[in-house]
Order: C-alpha cells, then sequence, then structure tokens
C-alpha cells in the first residue's frame, strides 16, 4: 500500500511528497469502535448534547428531539402564530382544496457534506420540524457514518406520508432534490412523495431583493425577524465540523451544528408565520408595517403575485406618500398601475419621479418622462405635452452624454426619442391644421 | 484546357495536362492511381421494422453496404461491435440501423451517443432527429452538452431516446448526477462511441476511466448496455475498442461503400543545395499546388501540420485574391479560433461558397463538410492513418479526386515519400492507451466514488481495490464504514479533473493592438514554445508579438506587426532515472524501460526569415523550469564503443541518430510528435554510458515508450537503412540532420556506431 502512495507522491513531484504528513490511518483505528458503539449504549458525549440512539429495523442512527411550547418568542413572533398563519400559506398553492393547516406542514433543512445535488453530497444532519398538540417540534437526525444513511433515509420517508407541505428555504431547488437523490441512491424509491412547497427563498428575494445586503436566512432573520443568533456555527464550516468527528469520533463540537441547524428550523418557522400573516392580511395586528417604502411596494407586488389583490391598497398608499420614496421604487409603482389600468396614480408617479430627480436627472427620471410622453401621446392625445416631456428627456441625455462616449444602449435610446419627437411634431401640425 | 485562361473542363483533364509537365513530374516520386471501386450491397436485413424501411426508403437507401449489413447482424447477436470504416462510407447507419431498431422495437429504450466534440455532436443531432421525424414514431434525439439551455435539460434527461454528447460531459456533468438521469440508465441498450480511434494517449487513458464508471453506473441501475463503437482505420481497432470499454467485441471492417477514382501523388520538393541537402520549402511547394487547384476552381483543402504553418499557407493563398475586397472564399481553420468562426467556416465548405481552407488536424475528425474534390498535405501528417482520413477529405463517390502529399525536409517526410510501398502497404499505428495509469485511474476512482461508495471486492481498473481505498481513506476525502468506502469531502472532483490535460490549462492570447480582445488560445505544451515574449505569433495570417506571458495567470499579450521572419523555440531537458522495470540485450546494445524524471525548460528562440528560411537571429526564453515524472525507454551502447570515438564524435553520432529516431519513432505510434520526446547523452548519469532516451511526455506515462521498447530491434534497422540511403554525402535535414548541428562526419558516425551496435565492425 505504502507502495502506491509512493507512486503518486513521485509521479506528483517532490514537491507533495514533502508536504504529506505521515502516514497515519484515523479511521482504521475508528472503525471498530464505531461498530460496538452502534450495538451498544451512546457515549455520555451524545447525551451531554441531547442525542439519543434510534433503532430502525434497517439500521440506526441517532436524534435529537427539541419540543418548544406555543408560547416561546423565536425574535419577533411566537411560534403559536403558526396556528393563524398557516392559512394564508395556501396561497401558495391556489386551487389546494384545503387550506395549509398548521400540522400539515413539515418544515426541513439539510446539513450536507458538501454543496450542490450531486451523487457524491451526503446530509449528514437532517432537520425537520412540525407542529404537534399545539408543540413546535423539532427532530433532528444524524449519521455516525455514511453507512447509517439508509436507515436514517427510511425513518423520513415514513414520517413524509403524514405531511402535505414541505417548508424551505431554497428547498426547492437544494434540500428536496437532493433528498430525492439520496433515496435512490440507497435503493429507497423514487417520487414517494409530491409535497407542495413553500419555498421561502422565494418570496424573500421577491420582497428583500432591494432592500437587505442578501437574502441569505442569517441575513433576513437578523434584519426582518428580530433574531440574534449567539455564537452561531456558520453552516458553511458544519461539513469540516463533521469530517473532524468522522476522524476523531468526538461528538461535542457537532453540538454547535446541532443549534445552528435547530436556529435555521425556528426561523423558518418564523417565517411561514411572517408570509402566512402577509397572506391573511393580519400582519398589521403583529408587527407594524415595514418602513422602506420599496418594501412596502415590493411586498404588494408580491402579494399580488399571490392572488391578494385586495391587501395591498394601504402598502401602496404608503408607499406614494412616503417622502422617503426613492424615484425607482415610484417607477415600480407606476409601472404596476400601469399595468392595472390604474392611470391616475401613474401619472402622479411619473411626475414625482421627475421632480425628485431635479438635481441629478438619472435613469428613473428618463424613464418617468418618456412614460409621460407616451401616457400623454397615446390617451390623452396632447401631442404638445407629450413633446414637452420626450424634448426634456433628449436635453437630458444629450447634456450628460457631452461627457462620456455613447454606448450603443444611449446611442438608441436617443434615436428613439428623435423618432417620437418628430412623429409627435407631425401629429401636432396634423392636429392643428 | 482553355488557351486563354488556363483553365481545364474539369480536374480529370487537369491531372492529364499535369502529368506532361516536367516541372512538376520532376519532384513527383510517386504517382498511384487508386481505381475506383464498386458498392457491394446486400438486400435491407429481414425483419427490419416497417417504420424504418420506409424512412430508409425515403432516404433512397434500399440496400447496405457490407459493412453496414454486418455490423447490425453483430449487433443484433448482441455483440459489443467495433465497425472499421474510412471517411464517407455511411458509417453513421452501422449504428443507427441497429439503434433505431431496437427503439422502434421497445420505445422505453435509451441510447447514448458519445462524440469527442461538440461540434461533431451536434452536426449528429440534425441528421438523426430528420431521421426520426420520418418515421413518425416520436423518438426524441439531444444534445447534451454545455449550450444546452437548462430550462431543457430536464426534459432531456426524462423523454430522450437519443442523448447524444461528448465524454467530458459524461465525465462532469451526467454520471456525478446519475440520479436525475434514472430514465437513461434504467433503460439503456446502446452505448454508441463513435471516432474511437481519437481516443487515444491521455485523452484515450481518461475516456477508459470514464466508460468503467458509465459501467458502473449502469449496473447500480440493472442495465447492461451494448457497446456500437467505430473507428477510421486503425491497425489494432478491435484490441484499441476492447481495452477503451473494456469488454470483448465483434470487428467488422468489411468496408462495401464505392468510391470514385483517388490520385495519390508524392511529390518531394526539390534540392537546392545538394552538397548540405537543402530542399526547397514544403510550405512554398504546397502553395504553388494548392494555388494550381484552387485556380482551376477546385475546391481544395489544405493539411499543415502546425498553427504557425496554417497560418503562413493561409496568407500565402490569400494573396491569390488579394485584388478581391474582403474576400472570404479562402479560410483558416484550427483549434485556436473560436467555435462561432469555425461554424461559419464549415458551413461555407458545405455550401461551396469557400473554395480553400487550410486546417491543422483539427478538420481530421467527421465535422461534416461535404466532400471536396483535392486535398493538399503540407508534410507527412505524422501517421498513416492520418494521412488516409486527411486524404479522404478529397473524394466523391462518382468523381475522382487528388490528393498531393508534399514532403519537408524532416527525415519522417523523407522516409515516407522515397519509400512509397511502406505506406500503401503497411497497416496503420496501433491506437494505444494506458487506462491503469497511475495518475489518471486515481482522478477516476475519486469521480467514481463521488457517484456511488465502492464495495469490498469491487475491481476498477488493474490496481487492487483496497490499495487504492486505503490510500485514498488516508488523503481525507474518503471514509470506510460498513464495507463500504463513501466520498466524504466538500468538493466535486471531476470539476478539478480534465479529460483534455490542455484542455483545462489554456493560455489566452489578448489583442492590445486596439484596446484588448480575446484573440485564441494556445494549450501548455505549445505556449513556452510558441508564445513566450518575442514569439510571433500568427492568427488568420496575421502576424502579432508577444509582448508580454503572464505566465502564473495563463494569458499572454500580443500587438499586431508586419515582420519579415516567424520564431522557432529551444527546450533544455535533464534526466534521471528512478527505476528500471525491464531490461534486454541485443548485440552491445542493452535496453531498459522503466520510470524517470524529467526536468525541461525553454532555453532560446530563433528568429526565421519568411520565404527563404534562413535564421536571422536569437534570444532568450525566461519561463520556469517544468518536472514530469513519466516511464521511458533508453538504450546505451558499450563503453568499448565509447572508447572507440572521441567525446566530440559520439556526440555527433548520438544526435544523428536521435534525429533519426524522432522522426521514425511515431511510425509504430499513433501519437501526436508532441507526446514523445527523444534526448541523447554521451555519458548518462544512469548508465555511466552513451545513451538514448525517449519519453512519455504525460506524467506516468501512456505506453508509448513501453512500445517502442518492444519494437526497438525494428526501430534501429528502419533507422540505419533510413540513414544508408538518404542521398545526401553527410547528413542533412532529411537524415542524421544538417552539418552544422551533427558536423561533417556525423552521417558517418552514426551509421558506424549503429553498424558495431550489432556486432559488425
Amino acid at each position: 500500500m505504502s507502495g502506491l502512495r509512493d507512486r503518486m507522491n513521485r509521479l506528483r513531484g517532490e514537491a507533495s511528497a514533502k508536504d504529506t504528513p505521515p502516514v497515519q490511518n484515523l479511521s482504521a483505528v475508528e472503525e471498530p469502535a464505531m461498530e460496538i458503539a452502534e450495538s451498544e449504549r451512546l457515549s455520555p458525549d451524545w447525551e451531554e448534547i441531547g442525542v439519543k440512539l434510534h433503532v430502525h429495523e434497517i439500521g440506526s442512527f441517532l436524534i435529537r428531539k427539541t419540543v418548544y411550547q406555543a408560547d416561546h418568542y423565536h425574535g419577533l413572533h411566537a411560534l403559536g402564530e403558526l396556528d393563524a398563519a398557516s392559512a394564508g400559506l395556501a396561497s401558495f398553492h391556489p386551487g389546494a382544496p384545503n387550506g395549509a393547516a398548521s400540522e400539515r406542514i413539515l418544515f426541513l433543512d439539510l446539513e450536507t457534506t458538501g454543496l450542490g445535488v450531486g451523487a457524491g453530497n451526503v446530509p449528514f444532519m437532517i432537520g425537520i420540524g412540525y407542529v404537534k398538540n399545539g408543540q413546535y417540534v423539532i427532530e433532528q437526525t444524524i449519521i455516525r457514518h455514511p453507512a447509517e444513511e439508509r436507515a436514517m433515509l427510511a425513518y423520513l420517508t415514513e414520517k413524509l406520508t403524514d405531511f402535505e407541505y414541505l417548508a424551505t428555504y431554497n428547498g426547492k431547488t437544494f434540500d428536496w432534490p437532493l433528498v430525492q437523490s439520496r433515496l435512490i441512491m440507497n435503493g429507497l424509491g423514487r417520487n414517494i412523495w409530491e409535497p407542495k412547497h413553500l419555498d421561502f427563498l422565494h418570496p424573500a428575494r421577491s420582497i428583500w431583493r432591494n432592500t437587505l445586503a442578501s437574502c441569505r436566512l442569517s441575513h433576513v432573520e437578523e434584519e426582518r425577524l428580530g433574531i440574534r443568533r449567539e455564537d452561531d456555527v456558520p453552516g458553511s464550516l458544519a461539513p469540516q465540523l463533521y469530517f473532524q468527528f468522522l476522524a476523531d469520533g468526538n461528538p461535542a463540537p457537532l453540538e454547535g451544528v446541532f443549534r445552528h441547524n435547530e436556529t435555521d428550523m425556528l426561523s423558518l418557522a418564523c417565517l411561514a408565520i411572517r408570509f402566512g400573516h402577509l397572506l391573511n392580511g393580519t400582519i398589521s395586528s403583529y408587527i407594524p408595517l415595514p418602513e422602506e417604502p420599496e418594501e412596502l411596494v415590493r411586498t404588494g407586488i408580491w402579494l399580488e403575485k399571490m392572488g391578494r389583490y385586495e391587501l395591498t391598497g394601504n402598502l401602496y398608499h404608503l408607499a406614494e406618500n412616503s417622502e422617503a420614496a426613492k424615484p425607482s421604487t415610484l417607477l415600480m409603482l407606476a409601472a404596476r398601475d400601469k399595468k392595472a389600468g390604474n392611470w391616475n396614480r401613474a401619472v402622479l408617479l411619473w411626475q414625482k419621479a421627475v421632480l425628485r430627480s431635479n438635481q441629478h436627472f438619472g435613469a428613473s427620471a428618463l424613464e418617468a418622462s418618456i412614460e409621460l410622453a407616451m401616457y400623454y401621446e397615446h390617451k390623452l392625445k396632447d401631442y404638445g405635452a407629450a413633446l414637452a416631456y420626450a424634448s426634456t428627456a433628449f436635453e437630458h441625455i444629450q447634456q450628460s452624454s457631452r461627457l462620456t462616449r455613447l454606448d450603443s444602449k444611449k446611442r438608441s435610446e436617443l434615436d428613439a426619442l428623435r423618432n417620437r419627437m418628430a412623429r409627435l411634431n407631425r401629429k401636432r401640425e396634423k392636429q392643428l391644421l | 484546357m482553355n488557351r486563354f485562361t488556363g483553365k481545364t473542363s474539369g480536374l480529370a483533364e487537369w491531372l492529364e495536362y499535369l502529368k506532361a509537365d516536367p516541372e512538376i513530374m520532376n519532384n513527383v516520386t510517386h504517382w498511384r492511381t487508386i481505381p475506383p471501386r464498386e458498392a457491394m450491397a446486400v438486400p435491407l436485413p429481414d425483419g427490419l421494422h416497417p417504420a424504418w424501411k420506409e424512412a430508409l426508403h425515403s432516404r433512397g437507401i434500399s440496400e447496405l453496404y457490407t459493412h453496414q449489413a454486418a455490423a447490425y447482424r453483430a449487433a443484433r447477436e448482441g455483440n459489443h461491435v467495433v465497425a472499421v470504416t474510412p471517411t464517407a462510407s455511411g458509417k453513421t447507419l452501422c449504428y443507427n440501423l441497429p439503434v433505431m431498431q431496437s427503439l422502434l422495437e421497445n420505445e422505453e429504450g435509451r441510447a447514448l451517443y458519445l462524440f469527442p466534440t461538440k461540434a461533431l455532436a451536434q452536426d449528429q443531432v440534425a441528421e438523426l432527429q430528420a431521421l426520426a421525424d420520418l418515421m413518425d414514431a416520436g423518438i426524441k434525439t439531444h444534445t447534451y452538452d454545455g449550450d444546452t439551455p437548462p430550462t431543457v435539460r430536464t426534459a432531456i434527461r426524462n423523454a430522450g431516446h437519443i442523448v447524444v454528447t461528448n465524454p467530458d460531459m459524461l465525465h462532469s456533468a451526467i454520471l456525478p448526477h446519475h440520479t436525475k438521469w434514472v430514465k437513461l440508465f434504467e433503460n439503456i441498450k446502446f452505448i454508441v462511441i463513435d471516432e474511437v480511434h481519437a481516443y487515444r494517449g491521455v485523452f484515450g487513458s481518461h475516456v477508459a476511466n470514464v466508460i468503467r464508471r458509465l459501467k458502473r453506473i449502469c449496473r447500480f441501475y440493472g442495465s447492461k448496455p451494448q457497446f456500437i463503437c467505430a473507428s477510421a482505420t486503425i491497425d489494432n481497432p478491435r484490441e484499441h475498442a476492447e481495452r477503451l470499454i473494456g469488454e470483448k467485441v465483434a470487428l467488422v471492417d468489411n468496408n462495401g461503400a464505392p468510391m470514385g477514382e483517388k490520385h495519390f501523388v508524392f511529390y518531394n520538393p526539390p534540392v537546392v543545395n545538394k552538397q548540405l541537402g537543402i530542399r526547397r520549402s514544403s510550405v512554398l511547394e504546397t502553395r504553388k499546388l494548392a494555388a494550381m487547384l484552387l485556380k482551376q476552381g477546385v475546391q481544395t483543402i489544405v493539411f499543415a501540420r502546425s498553427r504557425v504553418r496554417v497560418e503562413l499557407l493561409l496568407t500565402y493563398l490569400q494573396e491569390l485574391n488579394r485584388d478581391k475586397v474582403n474576400d472570404k472564399t479562402i479560410r483558416g481553420y484550427r483549434g485556436g479560433y473560436l467555435p462561432k468562426l469555425r461554424r461559419e467556416i464549415e458551413r461555407g465548405l458545405r455550401s461551396g461558397e469557400i473554395r480553400g481552407v487550410v486546417s491543422t488536424n483539427a478538420l481530421e475528425l467527421g465535422i461534416d463538410i461535404g466532400q471536396l474534390q483535392a486535398c493538399v498535405l503540407n508534410g507527412y501528417p505524422g501517421t498513416i492513418a492520418s494521412t488516409w482520413q486527411q486524404s479522404g477529405r478529397a473524394g466523391r463517390r462518382q468523381e475522382s479526386s487528388v490528393t498531393f502529399m508534399v514532403a519537408s525536409s524532416n527525415p519522417l517526410d523523407q522516409y515516407m515519400i522515397q519509400n512509397p510501398d511502406f505506406f500503401f502497404n503497411r497497416p496503420p499505428e496501433r491506437a494505444l492507451i494506458h487506462p491503469d495509469n497511475l495518475l489518471v485511474l486515481i482522478d477516476h476512482v475519486k469521480c467514481a466514488a463521488y457517484e456511488l461508495p465502492f464495495e469490498q471486492g469491487e475491481q476498477f481498473g488493474s490496481e487492487p481495490l483496497e490499495d487504492m481505498m486505503e490510500f485514498l481513506v488516508e488523503e481525507k476525502v474518503l471514509h470506510r464504514a460498513g464495507g463500504r468506502w463513501y466520498w466524504m469531502e466538500q468538493s466535486f472532483p471531476a470539476h478539478n479533473i480534465s479529460l483534455r490535460t490542455a484542455a483545462q490549462e489554456n493560455f489566452v492570447i489578448i489583442d492590445l493592438t486596439n484596446g484588448s480582445r480575446v484573440l485564441g488560445e494556445v494549450d501548455r505544451f505549445g505556449a513556452p514554445t510558441l508564445i513566450h515574449e518575442e514569439a510571433i505569433y500568427l492568427h488568420e495570417g496575421v502576424q502579432y508579438q508577444v509582448e508580454k506571458l503572464d505566465y502564473p495567470e495563463k494569458k499572454a499579450y500580443v500587438r499586431e506587426v508586419s515582420v519579415d521572419y516567424y520564431t522557432d523555440a529551444n527546450l533544455a531537458v535533464e534526466l534521471k532515472v528512478l527505476h528500471v522495470d525491464k531490461e534486454r540485450e541485443s548485440g552491445e546494445i542493452v535496453r531498459q524501460y522503466g520510470e524517470l524524471t524529467v526536468n525541461a525548460k525553454p532555453t532560446i528562440f530563433k528568429k526565421i526569415k519568411l520565404r527563404t528560411h534562413e535564421n536571422i537571429g536569437s534570444g532568450p526564453i525566461h519561463l520556469p523550469e517544468e518536472e514530469l515524472h513519466t516511464s521511458g525507454y533508453w538504450f546505451s551502447f558499450s563503453e568499448e564503443a565509447a572508447a572507440r570515438k572521441s567525446k566530440n564524435e559520439m556526440q555527433f553520432a548520438l544526435l544523428g541518430i536521435a534525429n533519426v529516431l524522432v522522426h521514425i519513432a511515431p511510425l509504430y505510434l499513433m501519437c501526436d510528435p508532441f507526446d514523445i520526446r527523444v534526448v541523447p547523452q554521451v555519458k548518462a548519469v544512469h548508465t555511466q554510458k552513451p545513451t538514448i532516451y525517449f519519453y512519455d511526455r504525460y506524467p506516468g506515462g501512456i505506453g508509448l515508450s513501453e512500445r517502442l521498447f518492444e519494437v526497438h530491434d525494428e526501430l534501429l534497422q528502419q533507422a540505419k537503412s533510413h540513414i544508408r540511403s538518404c542521398s545526401c554525402l553527410s547528413g542533412c535535414p532529411a537524415c542524421v540532420g544538417p552539418i552544422e548541428e551533427v558536423g561533417l562526419l556525423g552521417k558517418q558516425q552514426a551509421l558506424e556506431l549503429l553498424k558495431e551496435a550489432e556486432g559488425v565492425r
């Protein structure tokens, strides 16, 4: 065997041979110990972090179970709010026969040995959460070595069918496909359960894309759910800690991973509560509405996407009248109004956008001017006013472009404006005759 | 012929006219006319699905060539098959016939097609889907490669009956995500591997391992697909295919396709300096012949061995049309061009808009450019197999075609041009792969472990599985539990492993003439000699000088220049033998095969004047040394032999022999000339004797020097007879090398040494 190592070192060049640590076969030493551990009682190190042995008919693995009472506050929300909030979550799947009763939702978050959904990425810890008897139950399963995965997955599959919804953060593209892939790899069948996804990454992105620096769960929960993690082990470190455990068999450092995953599970529940309240239209009885005008508008647009048009009036009203609204936010709302045929407010918003851009006639002001020119031309047939807006926009582009070279986009914008002005002039003359 | 324009009515008439032209014929050493061949056809086989039969009929196919029928029969009997066919012989039907038939019989069935390049795959799908559509059976054919949009990937995974891809994609995208391909792997009936001869050397060794992984995944899903391979003519198609797929195969090689009359003309440029044995430049002679053809309106392909030659010839030939503005009828084609440009050129060739193309062997593979009428080879392409492939680009079923092979002064070319029988009678080279090269093997064992845990008792390659597993456990990428080894590492191994060693480490060439734009790329092996600082780099016939080579970042910055020279670089090499595996003696020569390390460093470059090709200056190259651990073969002469010559004489003799051997060795190998190196040493550290070393230019070796060790005696015989039969007086570039390099007596010294070694004094 050392022959093979020597040959490899030579092929790789002398340098790597020196870097290689002395040969030590950790797993060979540890492995017997593990096999014994499987049949015997778990070492006290595990019990210290609340982990128990679970013996399944096809093998064993470990579980850490934590139960939270309904009145437990995790940040701004109490877990008990889930009952009321869950009704709204049905909007994620319009046409679903019954609402999303909180007992029908399974929360899921995996900790894996790598990135992506390739066949070699193993979920060494599966966190699931669900509501039972008014309590929020978190079960975290972990495997002491990869051969235990099959039993852990079998346990999961038995749980799944009790639920209808799967609540995750990016689970539609990561956690769930990975579970499916693992089931195939372990010969546990495929398509055994077709969940209705509640993937909260999507609404989080729709609403907070610009108002938050990042839509990572840890950032979203801190900024919007009032959750502070103490001594959190970042998820990106989890694989390293697990490999370390595989090498030395000491579970203590895994406690951090358990806590991290547990917090994720709690935050998932709070996101369900947040989005549920929003969809129920009851948010303001729990927490104040957001202050950022852009967030207000984006929340409204998301609610409309989810079919809850009736809930947006107040949000838009607040945004429209906010002094802090940026021109780009006004434009976003105006575009929504234009689509909905609400021309009065759209015109008002465009005008505001131009006014607010007095200091610096930027892209938003330009867009607003063009929108106004179109509105006056096509809706009101007021070619004089339309021409005024078009020429303002034209002058501004020309002015700003004196400093820099025109790129092709700017050039085509200018051409389009020139055409528009020529057409407006023709129409106006015709009207006058 | 038209007296005023010089134009003839067609190729046949022009060739007659050419035969009467002494200026040309004096340089023609051999003119072989290969008579047209009638088709050998048999009726369509019984039991063919009616829809399939009808589709073939509508394509005008009512009978099969013998090789197509044989391939069909062999496949239907359940064999793995390799079909050997020359260019344009209806090769694709050899595999499409059984595959389509099987898909029509069982619509759940699936097939996977592998082509060495994306371009070939895309060509194929167009043709296949057109066939499938004729049958109205809902058979879906898709390419799956880097260009496939993410939106359709899911549909292809589930519903594609025939998935057409390349080994790289299989390696890095399909196998590591096999759980998304359940439908394919559970139902896969056929794996088609076209152009198997292209999978040789390091690339082939990697691909053989990808196929091991593929078979492993198929086993997991309970399927056992049949392989159908197609190959160009090589010496060992069956052995090669068997090594590549690791299964016994049935060989089909009864080609029944018709062929028009084919003229094969060996052309040796005239000697301009008899004393020094210097001939006129093959580039200039190639230009002359190609220009004659193009002026006749004959669509012509010119093959040149290096990028530099391609660009030189392109520049020369484009001068033909310099009075036409923006003329695009004569184009270049080579690896460094970007894909979009290449597709445009392929289209132009098919439509006939492009009348002439100058290419490296990039156009040797089955990329569809239609059939041209004439082919001019600038220099012997290096292997008999390549020569036939390239020549096959010219040749239509009805009309006659012509191939000119213009010899350069290098010894292999001179050998071929003077021994036409060697070329026409000898089987083409053997394709060699070494799938058990430890570095390659371990790379793929990692990928395989990522895809599926290894179980005790499994076999992957020749190394004991337990050894490899233990090694990878120590490397902390695998974890052993319950009799299995699991991948336990964060990385995705396939991403760090490229099947084409060069591909991953390409140097990008950036043109700074106007702002900065990417001009092309050069692989790592080429970089030290092609784009060192001050090198002249040619692209699409334009000269650029390298201003800065950023070696760590793999970027070369160039600027357009106009100079009357090109550059050529030298490499210094140091050798250390680590281990001797085999040893044999013949005569006074002891030869050994084993492992060695090589330290190589580029030293200087020469400036060589265009057209006259004289040396007009030189400069140093400052690049880091590269170390290589590989396998090699070397032979040493006795101490007595050493004592009979002065050190200087011995130096010249060895250098002379090495110069011949480096060119003769490829006769026995199917490899890129870059893949093997020859180094002479007057007193080698290892043997303390005059020694000539050969080594494989890939870590761990790929079986080239091992093969040379086996054919050593024949190799030296060939070298001797080549030196003896060369017409020069005392050494020339076509045999032992020019006298500036090997001295006035170099030729004599080399011959003496070889004769003495046989015990003839």
